[in-house]
């Protein structure tokens, strides 16, 4: 676009030449002779007034970048240079002006963009420090030399450095010794490959720690080329994280030894049921991997038959978080399947919701209680076979010896014998029977009484017992002549088994009456207290007395009798011994011969 | 003959259209494969089970792992079968609008699921309770077996 030149001629200004550029800034034709405040076209009445004090005055003037608002919708604002220079006549004076209008739009637009830009810039720079200097992390920039350009705030108060060191030579010195090489070798391979890197390593803080710090950065994505690079970067402190990483890798790699050492099935599942984990013995005892018995392969290692059940059961504790249990058999590698006890509880934390399990092998104890209850069960069918032959025996027994005693005393009534020995044969063969019949009874007494050792243990009153068993034996008591002294005041009761009291009162009582001394009325001494806490009963009579082996373990053997000519089984005694070991007591006995004994029942050890 | 199943998380929330669509797509493209099997899907959580030739399936999983509409693609498993258990390929899911899809083939809503077909081992009927359980939670209990007609192996 070429200039637009005009003359402007005396003091009014009048129009002389005007080029078409020029008519194109006054907006049509000037007609020539017209002063310019006539037809003023855009120009505005400012630059008319400086266009009047340029003439008077003589002083050439330029309006730079002059707006000029033209006409039209689509015509956009445009700028011009506008020179005002004044010119004279033949006698030096002026006589009018020269206007010169260049357009200087382009240049101007491209000013004011630049400004814009400037002014945006700017903003963002202040943005971007404040934000560098806000954020919790070190951020710098470097160029390919390693010379640090920029190094946020934040390193100083990390470092405790002052903001006058020379960070270039400092930063080396404060990385850890074991860590220096590697990051100086890493951060300049990066630079002169022109790649940007990421790499751990420990740097001193102000108080002499040394932290893990995580260096990322990365090269300038657009630069100009022939210009130095930068790298960006920023250093953020993972100390904690990496801590607590290794804490958590430690752990977990702790427990999953602790696992593998232990020697029962461990594994663990998701929230969703899925088995993720095995340990090692799982592999050796199923001869599978984990890929083989993937999520819910456990299922086929049961037996067939248990197999739906343990799946429900599974199903139910994944729906309701209940922990698992039951006893299952499992499959070994070689096929025998073993009884395990499988239980499983979840755990909820913050990693969310794991099931942890074991399965442990019960095999052995499953099979020694099989063992055990089978010959629980053999034992207890002898047992009753046992009572049963012997009731069965003294019944049958008793029955025929019923009728052998009538027919012989009505044998001895009737019948008369030239024999004069015939009459004590007949009190003997009397003595036999009633010997046969007492035996009879003994051992019915003593097979009921076994039955009674495991009774259910009361608390009972020891005079009341004594005296119901007296009733019974009042015929001996009278033949006696004894007479009873009771002394039961300071432990009067007793925590026991009645049908095991009255059998041991029983057995006292009468083997004291029965073993009397026949020179001296009888005289029966029972005592009830106490020796060191526990309750003691010691039965004291003067009668015919006895051989004692060992006064603590005297050791009654049934059917053994130290005095044959009194009547009696010899069952009494064994039955009082068995009686007080089942529960735990003793027996202890002292005796001389001719003068009395003492029996001391410690009911408890 | 072989199965495969896996859960994933759909990436956003699948909409009734999305849903139908799904399942108008996969069983015209099931079908031609001879791909059977069942989908769950619920708030946001899907698994699914499908069972055909190795040849069809290995392409079909690797697809649905590039699948850009869920992620955590977890597969759970991947093994040969004895016999195929499902009768075709079918969805289970709540719409919004129930009555839009009941006439739908293949579609069925989470509590007419019927119990996992008795073709198939205790351990991958579990993992397929299991499944369910995961996706729908434990407000749908199985149903009892059905031994319907769709349910039995072609």
């Amino acid at each position: 676009m070429p200039a637009g030149v005009a003359t402007l001629q005396g003091p009014e200004l009048c129009y002389g030449f005007v080029n078409e550029a020029m008519e194109t800034v006054l907006g049509g034709p000037a007609p020539e002779g017209t002063p310019i405040a006539k037809h003023p076209g855009f120009l505005a009445a400012d630059l008319l007034d400086v266009m009047q004090r340029v003439y008077q005055s003589g002083r050439p003037f330029i309006a730079k970048a002059y707006c000029l608002a033209l006409p039209g919708p689509d015509s956009p604002n445009r700028y011009y240079d506008l020179t005002l220079e004044p010119f004279r006549n033949t006698d030096d004076v002026i006589s009018g002006l020269l206007l010169f209008a260049v357009d200087v739009t382009a240049q101007e637009e491209a000013r004011q963009q630049a400004h814009r830009l400037e002014v945006e810039t700017r903003r963002l720079d202040t943005r971007l420090r404040v934000l560098t200097e806000t954020v919790p992390q070190i951020t710098f920039t470097v160029d390919a030399k390693g010379h640090y350009e920029y190094v946020s705030p934040q390193w100083y108060y990390f470092t405790g450095q002052p903001p006058t060191a020379a960070v270039d030579a400092i930063w080396p010195l404060l990385i850890h010794p074991d860590d220096r090489l590697r990051v100086l070798y890493q951060s300049e391979a990066a630079r002169a490959a022109g790649t940007g890197w990421s790499y751990e390593y420990r740097l001193r803080r102000h108080d002499g720690q040394y932290r893990w710090l995580l260096s990322r950065a990365l090269p300038e994505q657009l630069h100009t080329p022939g210009e130095p690079v930068f790298w960006h970067g920023a250093l953020t402190e993972i100390h904690d994280q990496r801590e607590l990483t290794e804490a958590l890798r430690r752990g977990e790699a702790e427990l999953r030894f602790l696992a593998d050492s232990i020697p029962e099935l461990i594994w663990t599942a998701t929230a969703e049921g899925f088995i993720d984990y095995y340990n090692r013995h799982t592999g050796e005892y199923t001869g599978l991997t984990q890929q083989e018995l993937g999520p819910t392969g456990w299922i086929n290692l049961l037996a067939p038959n248990e197999q739906a059940e343990a799946a429900r059961q599974w199903v139910h504790s994944m729906a309701t978080g209940e922990a698992f249990e039951g006893v299952f058999r499992m499959r070994r590698h070689d096929g025998q399947y073993r009884w395990h006890i499988i239980r499983a509880r979840q755990l909820a934390d913050g990693q969310g919701l794991r099931w942890f399990g074991a399965c442990t092998d019960a095999d052995d104890q499953h099979r020694l209680r099989e063992v055990l209850q089978t010959q629980y069960n053999e034992l207890a069918r002898t047992n009753h076979d046992l009572d049963t032959f012997v009731y069965t025996a003294s019944h049958d027994l008793r029955q025929p010896l019923i009728n052998l005693r009538g027919l012989f005393e009505e044998l001895a009534r009737v019948a008369s014998f030239d024999d004069p020995q015939a009459n004590s044969m007949l009190h003997m063969v009397e003595d036999a029977l009633a010997q046969l019949e007492l035996t009879i009874q003994d051992l019915a007494a003593t097979v009921q009484d076994q039955r009674g050792l495991s009774a259910p243990a009361e608390r009972l009153d020891l005079r009341s017992i004594a005296d119901e068993i007296l009733l019974g034996l009042r015929a001996q008591f009278v033949q006696a002549g004894a007479t009873l002294e009771f002394d039961l005041d300071e432990a009067p009761t007793l925590h026991y088994g009645r049908a095991n009291l009255r059998s041991i009162l029983h057995n006292l009582l009468s083997n004291a009456l029965k073993f009397a001394h026949p020179e001296r009325p009888a005289h029966i001494r029972v005592r009830s207290y106490l020796q060191q806490g526990q309750p003691v009963l010691s039965v004291q009579d003067n009668g015919l007395g006895m051989v004692v082996p060992s006064p603590h373990s005297p050791g009654f053997r049934p059917f053994t009798r130290q005095h044959t000519h009194v009547p009696g089984a010899g069952v009494g005694m064994y039955l009082v011994q068995r009686i007080l070991t089942s529960r735990g007591g003793h027996l202890e006995v002292e005796s001389t011969l001719g003068e009395g004994t003492t029996f001391t029942v410690h009911w408890a050890a | 003959m072989h199965h495969i199943a896996y859960i994933s998380r759909a990436v956003r929330p699948l909409t009734d259209e999305d849903l139908h669509d799904l399942l108008t797509q996969c069983r015209r493209d099931n079908e031609r494969h001879h791909i059977t099997g069942i989908l769950f899907y619920s708030h946001g959580n899907i698994a699914q089970l499908f069972e055909g030739e190795p040849e069809k399936l290995e392409p079909l999983f690797a697809r649905i792992s590039r699948d850009g509409r869920h992620s955590h693609v977890q597969k759970l498993i991947d093994k040969p079968v004895a016999a195929r258990s499902f009768s075709d390929w079918s969805m289970a899911f709540h719409p919004l609008e129930p009555a839009a899809f009941e006439t739908l083939q293949g579609f069925l809503l989470p509590h007419h699921v019927p119990a996992p077909p008795s073709s198939l081992t205790i351990a991958d009927a579990m993992l397929i309770d299991l499944v369910r359980l995961a996706v729908f939670g434990g407000a749908t209990p199985p149903q009892a077996p059905a031994p319907t007609a769709s349910l039995d192996p072609a």
